[in-house]
């Protein structure tokens, strides 16, 4: 008999303080768009907007990201985690300090308070990729997915490493390199390196589970992988040595690479035996939709960038935010409700299952809740990228309240599943 | 008159497969049954839709609970397999409505 995966499941104990904190950042970006919604309509780097962005990549989305990969890696590499302790510790430096990261943005206070916080969070991520690491080694098999976990991480480690000399730099500068040019280097770091192949990897072995695809082709996987880690790595090195018509091919080099992914899931949907997909699969299509938006715009920034700089710098911010929100946020809050509901039911029910009559995970959230915040969240996104491009700031805080109201229903959900009560009839 | 393999069958129709919301008969998850009345022995032989599948002892444990309640004099052994691999051409009819597939 062959091991099952989910008896390498850990405690949901672990898992669930990430996503409710994560649904907290979440939620509290969401005020500050509406109440701050000039962060938006100005260059990019400026604190409130470096200090939101820095909530949602670190607080919200990298937070859930390491809770959902703490019950996920079991799966897809088929063995138990390393360790919970060094799960649990990380947590806690990734949240204490992505929060005193923020505020250190917000108030710009450039020294002790920024660097402590970064050195934390470089520790919390240290701890995290020892985890994923030794739980790497316990699996002899090998796969494109894990490849592209595995590969994501050190891109992490990468993201914060810079972030922290970016920080110093600020303050005592030794780097020849404009900043702007810099934090261009850590965000796409951080964008394609860490958050989108860590999705590659994670998506590619989930979503075709949940669609029910087969007969996949796996090669496409194979040169998404090499296009966006040869695109990326000889990018920042153009970047660095500021060699701009390289930057262009290192950029088409990812974009390729994205569209080569977003060709693997188009066919696992097109062969997909489930034809109906609900709510959270709803909106990870959604996010896939973004994403191909993000890409079109960044191939156009790239190439026009100096020729029509007061348009291309609000587009910049568009871009970002599509990125950040419409795809990276988009696929969080969908997949959401396609993991934590099971998480807390396999806690809950793993051994009354066959004993007596139980709920099924998605009784455990409200569908049509669910489905109103996907609604919310298309609307409201698509009202504040209007709001950024057209600089209005009314547009934007418009937008960052249907986003709220979205967001809000999210939390709603969230704890709905966490606080749920066991219930059983017998059979 | 429904033998014993039969009625196990119909029992096994009564397990869900929490995510699809498809019971595993319909699914083709199930293999094969033995059924012996001698030593008091059921052996089933059934599959998951994907190795990776996070809910596969929950349905093993589902499924063999269902049996042990209807036969409970009887050892019961669910048995895991990967060979065959599972793919939709083991769908049932029934199974290909219900994922809403023609």
């Amino acid at each position: 008999m062959q091991l099952i995966a989910s008896k390498n499941s850990p405690s949901s104990q672990i898992i669930i303080p990430h996503f409710v904190f994560g649904g907290f950042c979440w939620l509290v970006a969401t005020i500050l768009i509406i109440f701050y919604p000039e962060a938006f309509v100005q260059h990019y780097f400026n604190p409130k907007l470096l200090s939101i962005t820095h909530l949602l990549a670190l607080g919200w989305m990298t937070i859930i990201i390491f809770g959902a990969l703490y019950q996920l890696i079991p799966v897809i590499f088929e063995v138990k985690l390393y360790s919970e302790q060094l799960s649990f510790v990380s947590f806690i430096l990734l949240a204490t300090c992505s929060i005193s990261l923020a505020i250190s943005f917000w108030n710009f206070w450039i020294g002790m308070p920024m660097y402590i916080s970064a050195a934390g969070i470089i520790v919390a991520v240290i701890l995290f990729t020892v985890n994923i690491y030794f739980t790497a080694l316990k699996t002899k098999k090998e796969s494109i997915e894990k490849d592209f976990i595995l590969t994501s991480v050190i891109w992490l480690l990468f993201t914060v490493g810079v972030g922290l000399t970016l920080s110093i730099n600020l303050r005592n500068p030794f780097l020849s390199l404009p900043t702007t040019e810099l934090l261009k280097l850590h965000a796409h770091a951080g964008i394609a390196g860490w958050f989108i192949q860590l999705i590659i990897g994670v998506s590619s072995r989930l979503l075709p589970m949940f669609m029910v695809s087969h007969n996949l082709n796996m090669k496409k996987l194979k040169c998404a992988y090499y296009l966006i880690n040869a695109g990326l790595i000889s990018g920042i090195i153009f970047l660095f040595i500021q060699w701009q018509v390289a930057v262009i091919i290192s950029v088409f080099s990812v974009a390729i690479g994205v569209i080569f992914f977003l060709s693997f899931q188009l066919e696992a949907y097109k062969k997909r035996v489930r034809k109906q997909l609900d709510t959270g699969m709803k909106q990870s299509a959604l996010s896939f939709i973004f994403l191909l938006i993000a890409l079109i715009l960044a191939l156009i920034l790239v190439i026009d960038f100096k020729k029509a700089f007061s348009i291309t710098l609000q587009m910049a911010v568009v871009y970002g935010s599509t990125l950040m929100l419409g795809f990276i946020s988009s696929l969080i809050m969908g997949q959401t409700y396609k993991t934590l509901p099971f998480i807390v039911w396999l806690n809950t029910y793993r051994n009354r299952v066959g004993k007596a009559k139980i709920p099924l995970p998605k009784e455990l959230y409200s569908e049509n809740f669910a489905n109103i915040q996907l609604w919310f969240f298309a609307t409201g996104f698509i009202i504040m990228m209007a709001g950024i491009f057209l600089k209005i700031t009314s547009i934007v805080s418009s937008g960052g309240i249907v986003l709220f109201c979205s967001v809000l229903l999210y939390n709603f959900n969230i704890l709905k599943i966490v606080f749920h009560k066991p219930t059983t009839l017998n059979k | 008159m429904a033998t014993e393999k039969e009625k196990i069958f119909s029992l096994l129709k009564g397990v869900i497969d929490p995510e699809l919301m498809v019971n595993i008969i319909d699914l083709g998850l199930v293999y094969n049954v033995l059924y012996d009345d001698e030593q008091k022995k059921i052996i089933v032989e059934m599959t998951l839709t994907s190795p990776s599948c996070p809910l596969g002892e929950v349905i093993i444990n589902d499924a063999e609970g269902i049996l042990k309640i209807h036969y409970q004099n009887f050892t019961v052994n669910i048995i895991l397999v990967w060979e065959p691999a599972w793919t939709p051409d083991c769908l049932t009819q029934q199974g290909k409505i219900a994922l809403g597939k023609n």
